[in-house]
């Protein structure tokens, strides 16, 4: 076996043992939590005009047999991972008896779109504005780009959130702040559809692309920062080289390594969503269905959405780490 | 040059006619004048293809489902009803007909009634509904029919005989709606379902006046269209219904449901805040409220109380109860939380209604005369003129000055009668009867700890109350105990149900709000059914609080007729012996801010013609829909 083979087969082991711990901690999080679906189910019951406290009692009994709620935690535990050993992730406790998996799929496109094209616009605006302000640091524009990129950077994205709210919800209201479309619009896919989803998903986009582009550039600047002065680049210059050339060919290219790292964890951490922006937003994404789960105390539901974010983080760094020996010639598989 | 504005031209137009074909069949493209748009207060829904109402799946209700395709066999309106009473024979021929014990009830079936699919309503599927549910534990109607039904037959097509297992005058309250009740199933659609527990019902079928049109697989919108049968319905007694379409909505906050009614697009809000509601009688001229005037709002059937956890030996005392009632000064309290828009009640029931004509009225002279003691005096703590002084002080607000009712009879049924008056004097000498000390200006209980009240709220969930219990608490605090009001979230199922609390604004009391019987929350309130400490308390008696006396009343209650008139006197010795125990103290009605905008309808239920309860997600605010007439031509 070669070494970079057994280097795989460790690190598949690593990500399993991440899954495994992640999703226990987070199944046992779950079920110490005060609220519980039964409970929950019992108050819409009770809001329904039931008031005999004998019924209810019975109520609670079938629902908590019903909801696979029975026996102490660890044969819950051990029913939960023979359930999700087969793929299945049970139904939602809370919209019983409709599966976590239809209900996450509803949710999940949303926040996809939303994060995916956001880190993108993110990640690109970030290095490019870096790797040119790194370059050419006399620049003033591109010292006022970066001074302004720099005082967002520690701003939470939800308080930038509400300030674009603000801003363009109330005393400039030319944008939508609620929701991922039109109430009253019609689902089949349709240009004007996706012009009203776009227009819809600009504000929680753009909340999160002022904050993050501002890390992506300070990185992207100071890993150029460093290379301008490495030999290869001087003799480039001295040898009269472009300067558009050298910064692309020659700083870019190599300063991009580590970002691509840092790309493809923000792209696996797109399964945990954006919980307060679509919260700020009322954005129809895998986030605000997580906090609804977890006020009506859907365990199968929180389970599921935080398996799937496990899952996605944990899956990204694996391919990173195997692909890094591959790709990069510095790292080397001993 | 040319060319490209030729394209952009032309990207235009195909953008244009793609938008006009996009919004063709939602709801915005049905024609407005035979539209009402209703603001569904459950937002958006999480699992929007549910349809099976006997099954709670995450699902809407109020998205128009309960409103205006489901049907029972009888209704009680919380307001007056139509066909000149609040008891309604709706799918039923006739009242319930119970045996001498209360062991039988027989059900008389209308005819000629049927489902939107054209299949006849029968005694079958009443049979069929409570049979299926008992088999199914977990439908939403299957244990209460399993702990009460014995058997259920068809005697005849029109006639069900209930066999219970044990005597209940109150059986057929299942049947009666309220806000909701069990809701009869379709027999010819369920017995073809494998497992009616896992079975969506995507396409209801209806027995109501409506059928289901359109829905968005977001769950922000559903639309029902009127049903050409519709004379083949219960609702058809009383006419016609108006609207040919109903869309039930998800407006958003309250700032964008004042929006959207300002400009139109928004028939009935639910419920707004108290400033939304003032901005709306500000800005439009097309609103209509349940007061023309202040308060404007809809007082709802249940009782916001300051609810005391009596397993905790601080507050196992009436005297402590009391110390605190009179430590209130309900007007700042109203002001604070209502904006002066509350209808107030010293008394454990709600201000609504027949209440106010059966309880709070004829309880006034009692109340007057009602004393306490506290150990170095007698008091009579009730202020009859607090509603009166609460009208007064709104008068002195230019902007509402208008609108404020100057008849005595108006400003009761506005802003209720009557309260505690504030009394820190009796209310000190009461706590030093308790064993209470005042140490260095702070209360100290009788074991010597300095005297701490948690007031647990809702915080942003019901903001109203939150106000009211965070000033409470101040209040209580500027006498020298320790009171903070803290908030939480799942106030019912983390603090109430448990009994993880010490004081809390919620409710305990809910009643039938157009009938004086009280036995829809006392019955739960029986000391058989209070949980021991650390165990989960079923509803509604989350004070925990027992007493023999109550207990006799309840089971004496439970030995009449619902309508038997000794029911209302029976119901008066409960307020007495609330009044004097505290186990609670009453605060308010539940205002709801329901706003109707007379645009393209008019005929809502106002205090004027109070002919159903206003807030559109009842089931009983289908008789909306034969009531409202189209305000423009076709």
């Amino acid at each position: 076996m070669t070494p970079y083979l057994i280097f795989v087969l460790k690190r598949f082991g690593q990500f399993l043992l991440v899954v495994f711990l992640g999703v226990s901690i987070t199944f046992f999080v779950t079920h110490l939590t005060p609220i519980d679906p039964v409970e929950e189910s019992i108050g819409a019951i009770t809001q329904m005009g039931q008031s005999d406290p004998n019924a209810i009692e019975l109520m609670r009994q079938s629902l908590r047999e019903l909801y696979g709620m029975e026996g102490s935690i660890w044969q819950q535990y051990l029913h939960f991972w023979l359930r999700l050993a087969t793929g299945d992730l049970g139904p939602s406790l809370s919209a019983f008896p409709t599966p976590v998996s239809t209900i996450i799929m509803r949710s999940l496109p949303w926040t996809i779109g939303l994060m995916t094209v956001s880190t993108l616009i993110t990640f690109v605006l970030g290095n490019a504005l870096g790797a040119l302000a790194g370059y050419y640091r006399k620049n003033m524009v591109l010292k006022a780009v970066s001074l302004v990129c720099i005082a967002l950077l520690p701003i939470p994205y939800y308080i930038l959130a509400f300030v674009l709210l603000i801003l363009f919800g109330y005393l400039w209201p030319v944008l939508p702040i609620n929701g991922g479309y039109e109430m009253n619009a019609n689902l089949n896919l349709s240009f004007a559809l996706v012009l009203d989803i776009l227009e819809h998903s600009i504000l929680p986009a753009l909340s999160l692309i002022l904050v993050g582009a501002g890390s992506w550039l300070i990185g992207m600047r100071a890993l150029v920062s460093n290379i301008i002065t490495d030999d290869y680049v001087v003799f480039a210059e001295l040898g009269g080289v472009p300067k558009r050339k050298i910064l692309r060919s020659y700083i870019a290219r190599n300063a991009m390594v580590p970002q691509f790292t840092g790309l493809a964890m923000s792209l696996g951490a797109i399964f945990n969503g954006t919980v307060i922006t679509e919260i700020v937003f009322g954005y129809p994404g895998i986030g605000n269905l997580l906090i609804s789960a977890v006020h009506a105390g859907d365990y199968s539901l929180v389970l599921g959405l935080s398996a799937l974010s496990i899952v996605g983080v944990a899956a990204a760094v694996f391919i990173i780490d195997i692909l890094s020996p591959l790709i990069d010639p510095r790292i080397k598989v001993e | 040059m040319q060319q490209l504005k030729r394209l952009a031209f032309g990207v235009a137009l195909a953008a244009l006619g793609l938008t006009a074909a996009a919004r063709a069949d939602d709801y915005t493209s049905l024609p407005r004048k035979e539209t009402l748009i209703v603001e569904n207060p459950e937002g958006t829904i999480k699992n929007p293809g549910w349809f099976n109402i006997w099954v709670n799946a995450g699902a809407g209700v109020s998205t128009g489902l309960q409103q205006l395709t489901m049907d029972t066999l009888w209704y009680i309106d919380p307001e007056q009803g139509l066909g000149g009473s609040t008891w309604d024979n709706s799918l039923a021929a006739d009242k319930p007909q119970y045996n001498a014990d209360f062991t039988e009830m027989t059900v008389k079936l209308r005819k000629g009634l049927f489902w939107s699919d054209g299949v006849e309503f029968t005694a079958d599927d009443v049979v069929y509904t409570v049979k299926t549910q008992m088999d199914h534990p977990g439908m939403v109607w299957s244990a209460a029919f399993s702990v009460q039904v014995a058997s259920v037959e068809a005697t005849d097509p029109q006639t069900v005989v209930f066999k219970l297992k044990k005597p209940n005058s109150r059986f057929h309250a299942l049947f009666t709606v309220r806000w909701n009740g069990a809701w009869i199933m379709p027999k010819h659609v369920f017995e073809k379902v494998a497992d009616p527990l896992r079975y969506d019902f995507a396409n209801p079928v209806s027995l109501g006046a409506y059928k289901l049109k359109a829905y968005d697989p977001q769950g922000k919108w559903y639309t029902w269209e009127k049903r050409d049968d519709w004379q083949k319905t219960s609702l058809a007694r009383f006419g016609e219904p108006a609207p040919k379409y109903v869309t039930y909505v998800d407006p958003g906050p309250p700032d964008k449901r004042t929006i959207a009614q300002l400009e139109h697009n928004l028939d009935i809000i639910h419920d707004n805040t108290p400033e939304g509601m003032f901005t709306l009688k500000e800005k439009s001229k097309s609103i209509e409220t349940w007061f023309p005037g202040f308060p404007f709002a809809h007082p709802d059937p249940t009782l916001p109380a300051v609810i005391f956890n009596t397993q905790d030996p601080t507050f196992n005392n009436p005297d402590v109860r009391w110390a605190l009632a009179l430590l209130i000064d309900i007007k700042a309290v109203d002001m604070a939380s209502y904006r002066g828009t509350a209808t107030l009640s010293a008394l454990g029931v709600p201000p609504t209604a027949i209440a106010m004509k059966d309880y709070q009225a004829p309880m006034q002279d009692w109340l007057k005369d009602f004393e306490i003691d506290t150990g170095k005096q007698k008091i009579k703590p009730y202020d009859p003129t607090i509603g009166q002084q609460v009208a007064d002080l709104l008068r002195k607000q230019p902007k509402f000055k208008d609108q404020i009712p100057t008849d005595p009879e108006a400003i009761s049924t506005a802003f209720g009668y009557g309260w505690w008056k504030p009394n820190p004097q009796a209310a000190a000498e009461l706590l030093e009867k308790a064993g209470f000390k005042k140490s260095g200006g702070k209360w100290m209980t009788p074991d010597g700890q300095p005297f701490k009240i948690r007031m647990t709220v809702e915080g942003d969930t019901r903001s109203v109350f939150t106000r009211a219990g965070t000033l409470i608490a101040q209040q209580w605090a500027a006498f020298g105990i320790d009171a903070k009001a803290v908030p939480t979230t799942n106030l019912w199922q983390v603090a109430l149900q448990p009994g993880d609390f010490q004081v809390a604004i919620a409710w305990s009391v809910e009643t039938w709000g157009g009938d004086p019987d009280l036995s829809f929350f006392l019955d739960s309130w029986h000391s058989q059914f209070v949980a021991k400490k650390g165990e989960v308390q079923p509803p509604r008696n989350w004070q925990r609080w027992t007493n023999p006396e109550l207990d006799k009343i309840i089971e004496t209650i439970r030995g009449i007729s619902a309508d038997d008139p000794k029911g209302i006197e029976l119901g008066k010795d409960y307020l007495k012996l609330v009044a004097k125990e505290m186990p609670t103290i009453p605060l308010m009605s539940y205002n709801v801010f329901t706003s109707m905008d007379t645009t393209y309808w008019t005929g809502y239920p106002t205090i004027a013609d109070p002919y159903t309860d206003p807030v559109p997600n009842w089931a009983n605010s289908r008789l909306m829909m034969v009531k409202l007439k189209p305000a423009q031509p076709k």
